[in-house]
């Protein structure tokens, strides 16, 4: 390896430092470098927690926000899979021509999945018994409810815009005095959704910044502090790779740590929210458990804040190591 | 082993520190660098140990023009040059033995080797018995040996000392030079800055002065000590040839 001396490089093949050693030895000191690292972080708790603690809730925030909305997404995949086309039958329709719409309307297998008729006694019966006004209803002299066809379109059709075409078809016929298909508060809902899908990626765009402008600045608070430490070595013949990689250990492991923390606290928001949940659940009498904290999310959510605190250890490393040269 | 051909070296700002300066030290030879303060041997060792590079000239160590040494290339130089501080340079919050064997991890040497090569660094400056001490429980004098230590332990063909003995008593020194001398024995070159001047009268080396930036005399030339004054550098150089490098 000596530059200046070549009888030196010889001899070093022979009794130094073989490839295959210097290989072995660089394995062993970038764990050894990455363990002393995490010494480092160690000796000065205090400073090292904060440090962590920022970034955890800076990757915290956007992470709960992430998984509130992919939950949101699935319950509102559920509705709409449950969508159906109520078709309202004109009040002098009678029983033959309900029923010829029903087949007529059964035969259009392509986009339809199932259609059923819905007698104007069965609609009454079941207006009673759920609205509790049966003694009310009573008085009236005659049933003024229409027959109802609900019809179950196919998955193509179940998109609001397919739905809505296929809503038009149906009120052709004659029969028909119109047709509701409420998707309007859906369409509202996915907006929302949306709205709220870019805001969470705008606070994550953010926060991910200020994590590696922090990273960054602790890293170049740590060089600074270690000037003379590299001085020294930058004098017995140590590279800049060798001076930055403790550097580097360090942004990885706030970044571990950091992400570690962060799913620590999204468990506990997720389960802190889950009681509510449940309770909004209870009165639609469903049942709802927040999902996707799983170990793919962890994995996610480690790969990122790693990313993010070598990122700013590396930003940090090129511009300050360079910097400091033994005068 | 070092040559200085025609080296200039202004710094920004415009403070000439050097000015054409002519010299060329031998293989195994041990020479001592002398001036007032600020007459410019911290920046010929500077130059040579690449923390300055010439505005003018060339400086080469081994026939190799330094100017033609890229900055990634400088720590593999820095390798080879034994450096020896006035100040030590020695990371306080390491051990003895962790601080001599710095220039071994950085080569990437097995703990083992750095064992052997680190504890015979320290038998040599006698200092075997403190290598779990911190520096600053030492005393200025051995301190300074282990930056000797450190500066001897992967060997190099050449040693710099930029005012070594410079905050030691006269007994110290002399304990330090006699290092230095052991080390030019065993084949080293060896580059001494000092305004030490008893002390370089009583090792009788080649001595080059410095004034001003402008090397006065090189050493070599007889009767032109007019710095000095002294009859002792009247003789020959001493100019060993190296005989088998073994520590």
């Amino acid at each position: 390896m000596s530059l200046l001396f070549t009888e030196r490089s010889g001899a070093s093949k022979v009794r130094k430092v073989g490839l295959f050693q210097r290989i072995f030895m660089g394995g062993i000191n970038h764990f050894r470098q990455a363990l002393a690292s995490l010494g480092d972080l160690w000796r000065s708790p205090l400073a090292t927690m904060m440090t962590i603690g920022v970034l955890g809730l800076s990757i915290t925030l956007p992470s709960t926000l992430y998984i509130m909305v992919k939950n949101t997404e699935k319950v509102t995949a559920g509705w709409e899979d449950a969508g159906e086309i109520s078709l309202y039958l004109k009040a002098d329709t009678t029983a033959t021509q309900a029923k010829q719409l029903l087949v007529a309307v059964s035969l259009m297998t392509t986009k339809i999945d199932d259609a059923r008729l819905i007698e104007p006694e069965d609609a009454l019966a079941e207006f009673e018994s759920l609205s509790g006004l049966g003694d009310s209803l009573a008085y009236l002299d005659k049933n003024p409810l229409p027959y109802v066809l609900l019809v179950t379109p196919k998955i193509d059709y179940l998109q609001p815009d397919a739905a809505k075409i296929l809503l038009q078809d149906l009120e052709q016929q004659s029969v028909v005095d119109f047709g509701k298909l409420d998707i309007e508060w859906l369409e509202k809902l996915y907006s929302i959704v949306s709205i709220a899908k870019d805001i969470v990626w705008i606070v994550a765009i953010l926060l991910c910044v200020s994590v590696v402008l922090i990273i960054g600045n602790t890293i170049r608070l740590n060089i600074l502090s270690q000037r003379d430490e590299i001085v020294v070595m930058k004098l017995v013949g140590a590279t800049d790779n060798f001076i930055r990689f403790p550097f580097l250990y360090t942004g990885f492991w706030y970044g571990f740590l950091g992400g570690m923390l962060a799913w620590m606290l999204v468990a506990f928001l997720l389960w802190w929210i889950q009681t509510g949940v449940e309770n909004l659940a209870g009165l639609y009498q469903t049942e709802f458990t927040i999902t996707g904290l799983d170990m793919v999310a962890l994995g996610i959510i480690l790969a990122i804040s790693i990313s993010l605190g070598l990122i700013g250890s590396i930003i940090s490393v090129q511009k300050h190591i360079k910097e400091i040269e033994p005068k | 082993m070092i040559k200085f051909d025609h080296v200039s070296k202004t710094y920004p700002g415009g403070q000439q520190a050097l000015q054409k300066v002519d010299f060329h030290i031998e293989p195994g030879e041990m020479a001592f660098l002398t001036g007032h303060s600020g007459a410019g041997k911290s920046t010929i060792l500077k130059l040579i140990s690449l923390m300055e590079r010439p505005s003018v000239g060339n400086v080469l160590i081994n026939g190799h023009n330094l100017n033609q040494i890229k900055p990634s290339q400088v720590p593999y130089i820095r390798r080879d040059i034994g450096m020896i501080f006035q100040s030590h340079q020695l990371l306080m919050d390491k051990t003895v033995f962790d601080n001599v064997a710095l220039p071994l991890i950085i080569e990437g040497y097995s703990r083992k080797q750095i064992q052997k090569r680190v504890s015979s660094a320290l038998e040599m400056v006698g200092l075997l018995h403190k290598t779990q001490q911190h520096p600053q429980t030492l005393s200025g004098g051995e301190q300074q040996r282990v930056g000797i230590a450190r500066a001897v332990v992967n060997r190099p063909p050449l040693l710099l000392a930029d005012e070594p003995t410079g905050n030691l008593d006269p007994k110290l020194s002399m304990e330090i030079m006699q290092l230095f001398e052991d080390f030019n024995q065993a084949g080293v070159s060896v580059f001494i800055a000092t305004h030490d001047l008893g002390l370089i009268a009583r090792m009788k080396y080649r001595t080059l002065t410095i004034k001003e930036g402008r090397m006065i005399d090189d050493g070599l030339a007889e009767g032109q000590d007019a710095f000095l004054g002294a009859d002792d550098l009247n003789q020959p150089p001493i100019t060993k040839l190296p005989p088998k490098y073994t520590l």
